[in-house]
């Protein structure tokens, strides 16, 4: 029976936090998104620009 | 946890549309590209000083561009790998923002997984290719190389700010009430409103007026050519992240680590 409850209660503190959490992680994996786009895309550091270069041109990145 | 499940759907997405874009790329972009190099070298071979100095006044990145020690792919395979990988890279990155408000949208919607059939993924690219190409290029024109442009900057935060912009009038249309929906096209048009920065003069002004004739005509093409190959992008990264979130959301499909979903009684009960 006591079994029972701690088991309940984990349940209930494991379903609170993946309530609270899913905004959290749906800001998180939108941020990790716009990071990426913005190292490729806008990071003006020579070897990434020359690595990136026809890419920024071609989808309209402002490059040079 | 749906942060690794939107992770783990973007890579993938992201491989997929950024091969289609490289693709769609090597028909007209990349040589489009190359030709307008064939110019650069020619008019860095010029021992000109004035232009020389001009070319560096209008290109104010120039130095690194063309410093001989700054490290730059080789022509050929090792270039094309770069620009795959640079897809693939911004395909990841924008399936990332575009699959998590898509998400989003369907807890606010409360229509999960009808929701994403495969009009809607056309949907979604076609909202993508507006926010992330279409205006910014209605102010800023995907430009070849060599081509005169104001600062580098102050185009990047343009850029931002048309695409912030977009995607809040595209959204407040899509699914604002009425008060905010009445100021979404009003959201579209203020980028465009504001203008681009652009540099003063003709496009090709340091160039001899033959090269700079055919440029301007090449400048011309390389806009259609990329509206092509970027349409292609979206529409697949649309379709393709329309699938993974219909995955993600539904219950078959969402085999998260953390166990099976909750009974909705333990749920409503913890709040």
């Amino acid at each position: 029976m006591q079994n029972q409850t701690s088991t309940v209660t984990t349940v209930r503190k494991a379903s609170i936090s993946t309530r609270i959490s899913k905004p959290l992680q749906l800001i998180g994996a939108f941020v990790l998104g716009a990071v990426i786009v913005y190292a490729a895309g806008f990071v003006s550091t020579s070897a990434v620009h020359n690595a990136a270069h026809d890419m920024r041109h071609s989808q309209g990145f402002p490059c040079h | 946890m749906i942060f690794r499940q939107i992770v783990f759907y973007a890579l993938l997405v992201g491989a997929i549309s950024g091969l289609v874009l490289t693709v769609a790329q090597t028909w007209q972009v990349v040589p489009i590209i190359h030709s307008a190099e064939v110019f650069e070298q020619e008019s860095a071979s010029v021992p000109a000083i004035e232009q020389a100095g001009q070319l560096a006044r209008v290109h104010d990145h120039s130095e690194h561009k063309h410093s001989a020690d700054a490290w730059s792919p080789d022509n050929g395979i090792e270039r094309t790998a770069y620009t795959l990988l640079s897809n693939v890279l911004t395909a990841i990155g924008f399936a990332l923002a575009i699959m998590v408000v898509m998400v989003a949208s369907s807890s606010l919607n409360n229509a999960a997984v009808t929701w994403f059939d495969w009009r809607h993924g056309l949907l979604w690219g076609i909202s993508g290719y507006t926010v992330f190409w279409l205006a910014p290029a209605l102010g800023l024109p995907p430009e070849i190389p060599l081509a005169a442009t104001a600062d580098l900057e102050a185009r990047q935060i343009w850029w931002l700010f048309a695409v912030v912009s977009t995607a809040a009038g595209l959204a407040g249309l899509a699914f604002g009430k009425p008060p905010w929906r009445w100021a979404a096209p009003l959201m579209l048009l203020v980028p465009q409103l504001v203008g681009a920065p652009h540099a003063p003069g003709a496009m090709f002004a340091d160039q001899p007026p033959a090269a700079a004739a055919q440029l301007e005509q090449i400048a011309q093409q390389f806009i259609g050519a990329t509206a092509i190959a970027n349409i292609a992008f979206w529409l697949s990264l649309g379709l393709v992240s329309a699938w993974a979130v219909r995955r993600i959301l539904s219950p078959s499909g969402n085999v998260s680590p953390s166990g099976p979903e909750l009974p909705p009684e333990i749920e409503s009960s913890s709040v």
